[in-house]
């Protein structure tokens, strides 16, 4: 088992054809480091990886490896110390202000004040979307996540998996190229964390976006992403990027086949479990 | 999914929470009066509650010193209000006015405020203008802490997501930090809006010819207790309506926050 790990590790660093051609993200040799009061800390060392265009790429590691770091980095909320972060061969701040990048985070962070389809509306009036159009198109996307018919409902009424669903849909409202998740499922209890794995690859499958997916779960990792880039902590840097061969459409019955746990067998070893 | 949140216990009726404390003062009013009548309290000493309303029916003049009073107030606070959300404003988004400015509001608290009423009136004379002034100052400062404290607790994740689609500094400010703001600023306005009063009557006691300060003033001096209590019943009373009034309006912004807001 071992053997055939190292393996699929060497075959996952030739990346797959489409990225090879044009990477949607390149990271070339990007260190983070911050000052804290007792001293530097190395959040992130030497990570280089590419991301293809329309890629599901999963960041999965421990917990304070850096993985979220990172996503901010790729995102331009932090800067990087060193190296060089290239989004379609321009810098990650250009990228950002052609909104490119749609966040998603652990938690919704939807402003209490306005209701779900409102919610979805603040990256439109931010943007500049025309008007007439706004309404018809956040209706679309709630739609698309069963809660149309929770529209008008307030965050403080809606229970953790609805909000977390406005959130995704108000990340994709504009049609950013790229959507960037941090642990957005790792609140939610399993059953719910489930339905939206299910719903998040429905999304994907109809707005065909480029996905980093940072996650500490393991099956999530397996399920929802083409590759896994595993992570390890202190300094963050990745060890492995894994292939994942399961054929898509994914299927709630994949998690029990063994193809699917020889995946996750494989991302352990990768992890050091 | 799981449940929207279950409603919480509905509130008891108005006349549910306003019959105690009713019986309370009906009780406390009768011992009152009895007291003054079968001890023989002297009128100057303490007068009979049926004094004090016989004394509040007869005095015509009372509205023309309460009006002035609010009045200073009201224009004491609103000009607190208005300078203070923006310095606020200032202060979350510059580094500079935070740390230059700030610790002075924090100070100006420390100001003995009846200390620098005879100052005020070596500047500005014995009109309205050193009464507004002491009204706006002694309001200045919980309405700039709490409000400050309002745009700064908005939520880290928004302004990120803010951040990365390219939101414009007054975006931020207009859509999230003045919203996230808002039951602060009611909060901070119950609080002002009753220390006004309370600067407005204390400066009307130094040099003034009128308002529910000179009333006190000048009732103490005389001994006329029963018009002194006339004053500050009318004090009490505007007081409270200050503190329910805002405490309303602050409800009703904040329907959304369980517990937030400012506590002195």
């Amino acid at each position: 088992m071992r053997r055939e790990a190292a393996v699929s590790v060497q075959l996952a660093l030739g990346l797959p054809p489409e990225a090879r051609e044009a990477p949607c993200i390149r990271l070339h040799e990007v260190g983070v480091t911050f000052r804290t009061p007792r001293g530097p800390v190395e959040a992130v060392a030497e990570v280089s990886l590419e991301i293809g265009e329309r890629e599901f790429l999963a960041l999965l590691g421990p917990t304070g490896c850096g993985k979220s770091t990172l996503l901010r980095v790729i995102g331009d909320l932090t800067p990087p110390s060193r190296g060089q972060v290239e989004v379609r061969s321009g810098p990650a701040h250009a990228a950002r202000q052609r909104n490119e990048f749609g966040f998603v985070f652990q938690e919704p962070a939807l402003l209490p004040w306005r209701s779900a389809l409102e919610n979805v509306r603040l990256p439109l009036e931010v943007i500049g979307h025309p008007p007439e159009r706004r309404a018809a198109r956040c209706e679309e996307l709630l739609d698309r996540v069963g809660l149309l018919a929770f529209k008008e409902g307030f965050p403080h009424e809606l229970s953790g998996g609805m909000k977390q669903r406005v959130a995704i849909v108000r990340a994709l409202a504009w049609e950013p190229s790229i959507l960037l998740m941090d642990e957005p499922f790792s609140a939610l209890d399993e059953l719910t964390r489930n339905r939206l794995q299910e719903d998040l690859l429905a999304l994907w499958a109809v707005e065909h976006k480029t996905i980093v997916f940072v996650t500490h779960n393991i099956a999530e990792a397996v399920y929802l992403a083409d590759r896994i880039a595993v992570m390890s902590a202190r300094p963050g840097r990745i060890n492995a990027v894994l292939p994942v061969t399961l054929p898509r459409p994914r299927r709630p019955e994949m998690r029990d086949t063994v193809e699917f746990l020889e995946h996750v067998h494989a991302a352990r070893e990768a992890l050091g479990l | 999914m799981s449940d929207p949140d279950v409603q919480a216990p509905s509130e008891p009726s108005a006349w549910e929470r306003l019959l105690p404390p009713a019986l309370f003062l009906l009780f406390v009013l009768v011992v009152w009066e009895g007291a003054v009548r079968g001890l023989e309290i002297p009128k100057w000493l303490l007068p009979a509650p049926s004094a004090v309303v016989a004394r509040f029916l007869k005095m015509k003049t009372l509205w023309y010193h309460t009006g002035l009073t609010v009045m200073e107030a009201a224009a004491g606070f609103s000009l607190s209000a208005c300078l203070g959300i923006a310095l606020s404003a200032g202060i979350v988004h510059s580094r500079f006015l935070e740390r230059g400015v700030f610790p002075y509001v924090v100070v100006s608290n420390a100001i003995p405020i009846i200390a620098i009423i005879p100052l005020l009136t070596i500047w500005f004379g014995f009109g309205f203008t050193p009464k507004i002034m002491i009204a706006a100052i002694i309001s200045f400062f919980p309405i700039v802490t709490n409000t400050t404290r309002g745009f700064k607790s908005a939520d880290a994740r928004v302004l990120d997501f803010m951040r990365s689609i390219n939101a414009t500094r007054w975006q931020v400010f207009a859509k999230v930090q003045f919203p996230t703001a808002l039951p602060f600023i009611f909060a901070a306005f119950r609080i002002a809006s009753s220390l006004s009063l309370v600067g407005a009557v204390v400066a009307e006691f130094y040099g003034s010819d009128r308002g529910l300060g000179f009333l006190v003033i000048t009732s103490a001096t005389q001994l006329q207790t029963d018009l002194l209590f006339v004053a500050i019943t009318v004090l009490v009373v505007l007081g409270v309506s200050c503190f329910a009034l805002f405490g309303r309006v602050e409800r009703s912004f904040s329907a959304w926050q369980v517990e937030q807001g400012y506590q002195r």
